[in-house]
């Protein structure tokens, strides 16, 4: 996303805004002639054409539509403000982004598999490793958080979490 | 900490032993040798929620066993319904909560993945809630033959808590019934529900007793009659619907049930176990008090009876919904 | 006042005092736990009423709920992960703050402005119960309508940088909100048969998605830099900030106290009016969303504004606002009690021996929250390489008890990856909650006002509520275009000698 070149000269003044409101166009065009007109039911009969249940979708898709169009006009025109400067972030190393990657797969894949306990331990873990954490002992809390953690939901609270399966 | 020790001896005894032993010692044992679990289709804070934990609380008195309480709501109770009927692991210590919801949802939401009767096993309708019909205090009728002969001339609105709610649904079976003109409004419960109908936008509504009880009595609003098959002990002046003798209203008779079920492998030992314990719960003064609270009959049915019930009302919702148009 | 005497002797006991006391404590500490509420709180507590007083088990319930309103802004200032919908409002300026150092006066500030606004919303709820009860009531569907209406224009106030983003980000909220059964005809919208989704996206999972999950994916994505070791926990609140903040608090605390009274509204709707008007008001509008006390009391005198105001239509007309008091009021039922009109009559002792302890619940609550701050402030000193990993655990588990589902999990991070989206584009997440909130309550008061008045548009404009909230939201919606035109001049004037200087 940060791809726009300060030095590159082009007429394009916001890529990133031109990009968004080209993703978004499509998206509006998608949701008002395919995903409305097939994923929500209209009942037979209406009264009202506001009471159906198409229409404030409808409306919603159509503004977005517009919206879109602008933004990509706002991206081609107007100079970015200094707002761009947030935007901008020194990337870090693909290995780190790459490991917390795989510690949010982890959470959705094994959750309700191998329970919260080994799931909260092995994704803790990597996120350490992904920094890295050069403290030993904050290795140890990836243990301790997890389960004590996971104890008082499931006995202190009475909200369930998921087990592991030897866990009976 | 009990249930941790006896589940760490059991995991060395079984290690060594293979799983047959452990198997066979728990069908030795007196059902339940673990943890019951009660799961509540709504999320906290409503009367199911509610009384599902009164009820757990008196029936872990009982049965001598913990007995947790796990809120799995969504789509209408049709969610945590259908998970406990794919069955699991612990299906023989796992009851249900089942309320109006479970046969309505049964009739509104296409392909439920699961058969409401069939599938499951029916110990015990703990309570039921009669819905009134109630109107604003300076609404023109005073009875039911006069708000259905004006029903007949004009378009009346009745509030409800939520498609597919047995407030929702009575109205609509009103509707078909009496064959007059009536509109939904809905709302996003109960609470909502109310200030429409004090306020009188809304010209009648089929609320649950324990949610308008108070109002009746100061005068806000008008009771025109109780949809439970006899008068209720708590409005003794007012007639049921099935009193009227018009209009087809004899068929009139819905209340918003509460019981417990369980699914189909519920071992049959666990069933009269289960049974027996719920009995004494139903006669347990805390549980009488507290369904006095909510304006509520303890239940009749249990077992075979149950499970007749169930089935006939999944029928009769049925028909409602495709009439009423909301069967999808 | 012959039942005085009597009053004292129920409010007098140890019973009610140990029950406010470990309720705030439990709602502090559970609300400050990302991923469980003050809802949960209440409604795991209910059944260790059954065997209380009932005095005493209700003010256990209001402890619980007015330690949860405020344990919500901790998490929200700390670690960006609003505890409940209404404290959304206040990461806007609190994490900033936090990020800054400021943690403790982010802390202080709210907490401070949490009591002010529940004392004055106890006041409102003792005094003038009844007269804001007949508010309640004459507020119908269309009356509703408008008001949201008023509330959606505060988006553009909120859409901080480029309006077109704001209202695009408002547009795909509302757009999500919509998601699940239709309300009035049951039909399914946008749920391509996923049983997951036919009851709407749920809300917990989203906030913590969208505010606290991007900050770790930008933190993971970003190059390692060494924690600056400082003392980031910072000094207190001064009282001259306290004092500046003062009529923003006052404010808030009056829109909770209105918001609150109709049912059904909620507090995240008052925390967002009531940090949009501060932010109007304010001379510096520009520190808005950067770091600003002002925003965070504004945001937290609206939301606390509304706890003690939600007791007055269910102690009046025995009708719920909000899940939170729809469960007090089982407990209530529990004990015998039905709130409404005739408990005025038959249990005035009772009342005002709980209105005692809702007063001193406020009490309790400074003191539990000065204590709290003390300890939680710490958490501003812990390296973010260790933190984010356990709050983004909390975060999960938290996500999956909502409704002990694992789709939920997912959803949470999906939100988290769409909020990552949205930093990088700069489109700000607040008018996406908004929109997320108010859509499905204007789509809902729109189809029943249709309903109610027999599809005739003139019930739109039916008594002077209507009308007060028209004249406020076209009012609202012209200040932002004439201030929206006058900042654009002002901007090309100011752009144009900046491109002079490099």
């Amino acid at each position: 996303m940060t791809t726009s070149e300060p030095k590159r000269r082009v007429k394009v003044k916001d890529a990133s805004d031109v990009i968004a409101g080209v993703v978004l166009f499509g998206f509006s065009v998608v949701l008002i002639f395919y995903l409305v007109p097939n994923y929500i039911n209209e009942p037979p009969i209406l009264q009202s054409p506001m009471m159906s249940p198409q229409w404030l979708p409808r409306i919603v898709g159509w503004l977005i539509l517009v919206f879109s169009i602008l933004l990509i006009l706002q991206g081609l025109l107007v100079e970015g403000s200094n707002e761009e400067d947030e935007r901008t972030i020194e990337k870090g190393s693909p290995r780190r982004f790459g490991l917390m990657v795989v510690a949010l797969a982890i959470y959705v894949t094994l959750f309700e598999v191998m329970g919260a306990v080994f799931c909260g331990i092995l994704a803790t873990l990597i996120l350490f490793v992904a920094h890295p954490v050069r403290t030993w002992w904050v290795y140890s809390l990836a243990f301790v958080f997890p389960i004590v953690v996971t104890f008082l939901f499931v006995e202190v609270m009475n909200v369930p979490l998921p087990m592991m399966p030897f866990w009976f | 900490m009990n249930k941790i020790i006896n589940a760490a001896f059991s995991a060395v005894c079984g290690g060594v032993l293979a799983l047959t032993v452990s198997v066979s010692s728990a069908v030795a044992q007196e059902w339940p040798t673990d943890d019951i679990r009660l799961v509540v289709p709504y999320a906290p804070g409503g009367t199911t929620d509610v009384l599902s934990r009164r009820v757990a609380d008196l029936l872990q008195q009982e049965l001598d066993a913990n007995v947790v309480v796990e809120n799995r709501p969504g789509a209408g109770s049709t969610v945590g319904t259908g998970r406990l009927a794919r069955g699991g692991r612990d299906v023989d210590h796992t009851i249900l909560m089942a309320s109006p919801g479970h046969t309505i949802g049964a009739a509104i939401y296409p392909d439920l993945g699961y058969d409401p009767v069939e599938d499951f096993v029916f110990l015990q309708n703990m309570i039921d809630i009669p819905n009134v019909m109630v109107v604003p205090a300076d609404s023109p009728y005073e009875s039911v033959i006069e708000f259905v002969e004006a029903a007949k001339e004009e378009n009346m609105t009745f509030s409800h808590s939520g498609v597919g709610s047995s407030i929702h649904m009575s109205g609509e079976l009103f509707k078909t019934l009496t064959d007059t003109n009536m509109t939904a409004v809905p709302f996003a419960g109960s609470g909502a529900a109310l200030p429409a109908l004090l306020g009188g936008d809304v010209d009648v509504s089929f609320e649950n007793m324990p949610t308008v009880l108070s109002h009746i009595r100061s005068g806000d609003l008008r009771a025109l009659a109780v949809t439970s098959a006899e008068r209720s002990e708590y409005l003794p002046d007012v007639p049921t619907l099935s009193e009227i003798g018009e209009y087809n209203l004899d068929q009139f008779v819905t209340t918003a049930w509460f019981g417990l079920v369980a699914h189909k492998s519920f071992p049959e030992e666990a069933q009269s176990v289960m049974q027996d314990a719920l009995a004494r719960v139903m006669e347990r003064e805390e549980f009488l008090d507290f369904a006095e609270q909510l304006g509520a009959e303890p239940g009749q049915v249990s077992g075979e009876e149950f499970k007749q019930f169930i089935a006939d009302e999944v029928e009769r919702w049925e028909d409602v919904a495709q009439q009423a148009g909301i069967s999808q | 006042m012959e039942n005085f005497s009597e009053v004292i002797e129920i409010f007098f006991s140890l019973d009610n005092f140990l029950a406010i006391a470990i309720g705030v404590v439990i709602g502090v500490v559970i609300g400050s736990i990302p991923g469980l509420t003050a809802t949960m709180a209440v409604a795991l507590a209910l059944p260790f009423t059954f065997s209380m007083q009932p005095v005493a088990a209700i003010l256990l319930l209001v402890g619980i709920y007015k330690g949860g309103m405020y344990g919500g802004s901790i998490t929200a200032i700390l670690i960006r992960t609003p505890g409940s919908p209404a404290s959304a409002c206040t990461l806007l300026d609190g994490y900033p703050m936090a990020q800054q150092g400021h943690a403790k006066k982010a802390l202080k500030t709210a907490l401070y402005s949490s009591v002010i606004a529940d004392f004055i919303s106890n006041i409102a709820l003792i005094f003038f119960a009844a007269y804001l009860a007949k508010i309640a009531l004459n507020f119908g569907a269309p009356e509703f309508f408008w008001l949201i209406c008023f509330s959606l224009t505060i988006i553009i106030s909120l859409a901080s940088g480029s309006m077109i983003k704001g209202l695009m980000a408002a547009l795909l909220g509302i757009l999500l909100s919509m998601v699940g059964l239709d309300d009035v005809f049951g039909s399914q919208r946008l749920t391509f048969g996923s049983y997951n989704l036919m009851d709407s996206i749920s809300f917990i999972p989203l906030l913590i998605g969208l505010f606290a999950i991007p900050e770790i994916i930008e933190f993971y994505r970003k190059k390692a830099i060494p924690h600056i070791k400082a003392k980031a926990s910072g000094a207190g609140l001064a009282f001259s900030e306290l004092k500046r903040c003062m009529k923003s608090i006052v404010r808030g605390s009056l829109i909770g106290v209105i918001i609150g009274a109709i049912p059904g509204t909620g507090a995240t709707a008052a925390a967002f009016i009531s940090y949009s008007d501060a932010r109007r008001r304010s001379p510096n509008k520009a520190n808005f969303g950067k770091g600003e006390v002002e925003g965070v009391a504004a945001a937290e005198a609206g939301n606390n504004g509304v706890a003690g105001a939600t007791m007055i239509p269910l102690l009046s007309l025995g009708i719920p606002g909000d899940v939170i008091t729809a469960i007090i009021l089982g407990a209530f039922m529990i004990h015998g009690l039905t709130p409404g009109p005739l408990m005025f009559q038959e249990n005035l002792s009772l009342i005002y021996a709980l209105f005692m302890g809702i007063m001193f619940s406020s009490v309790v609550l400074l003191v539990v929250g000065n204590v709290a701050i003390k300890y939680f402030s710490l958490i501003a000193d812990i390296p973010k390489s260790i933190l984010f990993p356990i709050v983004l655990m909390f975060c999960v588990y938290g996500a999956y008890a909502v409704n002990n589902d694992t789709f939920d999990v997912g959803l949470m991070l999906a939100f988290g990856v769409l909020g990552y989206v949205f930093n990088r584009a700069a489109i700000p997440a607040a008018p996406f909650l908004i929109g997320f909130i108010l859509g499905p309550m204007f789509e809902d008061n729109l189809r029943r006002s249709l309903l109610i008045g027999s599809n005739d548009l003139s019930i739109f404009v039916r008594g002077p509520i209507t009308w007060f909230f028209i004249v406020l939201t076209v009012g609202s919606i012209l200040l932002a275009i004439y201030r929206y035109l006058s900042t654009r001049r002002e901007l090309r004037a100011g752009t144009g000698t900046g491109d002079e200087a490099p």
